[in-house]
């Protein structure tokens, strides 16, 4: 169900590492909860933080939630086709729904993220 | 929580249940914001089964039933609904509700799930005339422009002249059923009142015709918010007076009613705040319990706030000192400044619920 090759945060983020840089987006489970996504506020490029950092916001008809940083690094790339059709992240939460890239990662704390079976454990321990 | 008659019909669909007011009621089915748009290009069923309904029989029954609530039904004719409210002794709105006159001695009342039981002592106590039948009655909407066309084609004769805000007793396939041009949509629509037992054969015959679709709770919301009607127990509750619910022409100042002496020296202490309909400029939304502010200064909270899918910006109602109330007034809302403008009712000025037929 969940992407073998992402890593997970217990926000519901997802991390592709690309090399240097990573892709990040929320999870097919997180969209699913929201609901219809209406509205997504991207960073700016350039913005640079730490893990668990505030880095975008996600609102559905239903709710508004934050989206942070699930590693340090600084944004260089955000999913502008976001601001016209925020639905993507629906469609497709894994692919065309990404939210922003990462650049100058702090490896170190791709360790702490989930892999996705332990993600797949997780979710189904807060869907009860 | 207790099930409408539709419960199983819900199941089998797929609907997405929840908690609304002690009741299972379906929030979504295929997805909020697709049955929001199907039910204003085409027609949505609601099941709204969970709502109050009350028969009140006889000329006496009715007049006092009258004094209970702020509208005055004695100019209502034979045939047409009636919005109001009914208040407790201190002004504060117990509920919602909506009368329809079916004969010179007979009423028939729709009220809210949340506050029935207090409802039912004020409408029912001390009054043999009125009988409280909600748990033997489902009420099923069909809204949206293409309503009308299905209820013909399913043989709902009546529908072929009913008007805006009027209701009759009509007969379906040997059944007795309550019609009425009605709705909280903003669009041409209908609800359908019966005895329970019928609803799953009513609910599936409808849902069968080629462009009906099931709408949950979500959708309901968002089109209500739209159109700027409050949601009992949201926008207003005990707390709150008529005045600061948007329900001023709504009140019959020269009838009786409960409530009446406290909302008098509100509308002399002249201080009360209103609820005004809001809109953003972008997709970001609203929310319930956000504060609102000028400049630095508190001066309201919003009762009700969505992404309005038809209007494709921010919607809701907000309840803001009259200072700051005037139409076009720019504040901001929420802890991260969200701007917001004061504007007219309604949000959505596209709803064919008026429309002439």
């Amino acid at each position: 169900m969940f992407p073998e090759n992402l890593k997970y945060t217990v926000e519901h983020e997802w991390v592709a590492v690309n090399g240097d840089t990573c892709t990040v987006g929320i999870t097919a489970f997180a969209a699913e909860q929201l609901g219809d996504i209406t509205y997504v506020e991207l960073p700016e490029t350039g913005l640079a933080g730490s893990q668990g950092d505030d880095a975008a916001t996600v609102e559905s008809v239903k709710a508004a939630s934050d989206v942070y940083l699930p590693i340090g690094g600084t944004v260089f790339e955000i999913n502008e086709a976001l601001e016209e059709k925020p639905e993507l992240v629906n469609e497709s939460p894994f692919d065309d729904g990404w939210f922003f890239k990462l650049e100058n990662v702090t490896s170190s704390d791709l360790d702490s993220l989930m892999d996705a079976d332990a993600y797949a454990a997780f979710v189904k321990e807060q869907d009860h | 929580m207790q099930r409408t008659p539709l419960y199983d019909e819900h199941e089998k669909i797929g609907g997405k249940v929840v908690d609304f007011n002690g009741w299972a009621l379906p929030v979504q089915f295929s997805g909020i914001v697709k049955e929001h748009l199907h039910t204003r290009s085409a027609a949505s069923l609601f099941d709204c089964s969970h709502m109050g309904e009350y028969s009140i029989k006889g000329v006496e029954a009715i007049q006092k039933f009258s004094d209970l609530i702020i509208s005055d039904l004695t100019k209502v004719p034979i045939g047409r609904c009636r919005y109001g409210a009914i208040l407790d002794e201190s002004a504060g709105i117990l509920d919602d509700l909506i009368t329809f006159r079916m004969a010179e001695d007979e009423i028939y009342v729709v009220t809210n799930a949340g506050p029935i039981e207090s409802v039912t002592k004020q409408i029912c106590d001390d009054n043999d005339g009125a009988v409280h039948v909600s748990y033997e009655t489902a009420k099923i909407d069909i809204q949206g422009p293409k309503s009308r066309d299905h209820l013909l084609g399913l043989g709902f004769e009546a529908a072929t002249e009913l008007k805006y805000f009027n209701a009759t007793w009509t007969e379906w396939e040997g059944h007795k059923i309550l019609l009425a041009r009605t709705g909280y949509t903003g669009e041409l629509g209908y609800e359908l009142f019966m005895d329970n037992e019928l609803a799953p054969e009513v609910w599936n015959r409808i849902l069968e015709c080629e462009g009906v679709e099931p709408a949950g709770l979500g959708a309901r919301d968002t089109i209500r918010t739209e159109v700027c009607y409050g949601l009992s127990g949201q926008d207003f509750n005990t707390e709150i007076s008529p005045l600061e619910a948007a329900m001023e022409p709504f009140i019959a100042w020269d009838t009786e009613f409960i409530g009446k002496e406290k909302l008098e020296r509100i509308r002399e202490k002249d201080e009360y705040a209103v609820l005004v309909p809001i809109v953003t400029k972008s997709r970001r939304a609203p929310r319930h319990d956000f504060e609102v502010f000028h400049g630095e200064n508190k001066v309201g909270v919003v009762t009700s706030g969505t992404f309005g899918p038809s209007v494709e910006h921010g919607v809701g109602l907000a309840r803001i000192d009259r200072e700051f109330s005037k139409l076009g007034t720019q504040l901001t809302a929420g802890p991260k400044g969200l701007e917001i403008a004061i504007t007219e009712v309604p949000v959505y000025t596209q709803g064919t619920c008026r429309i002439k037929i």
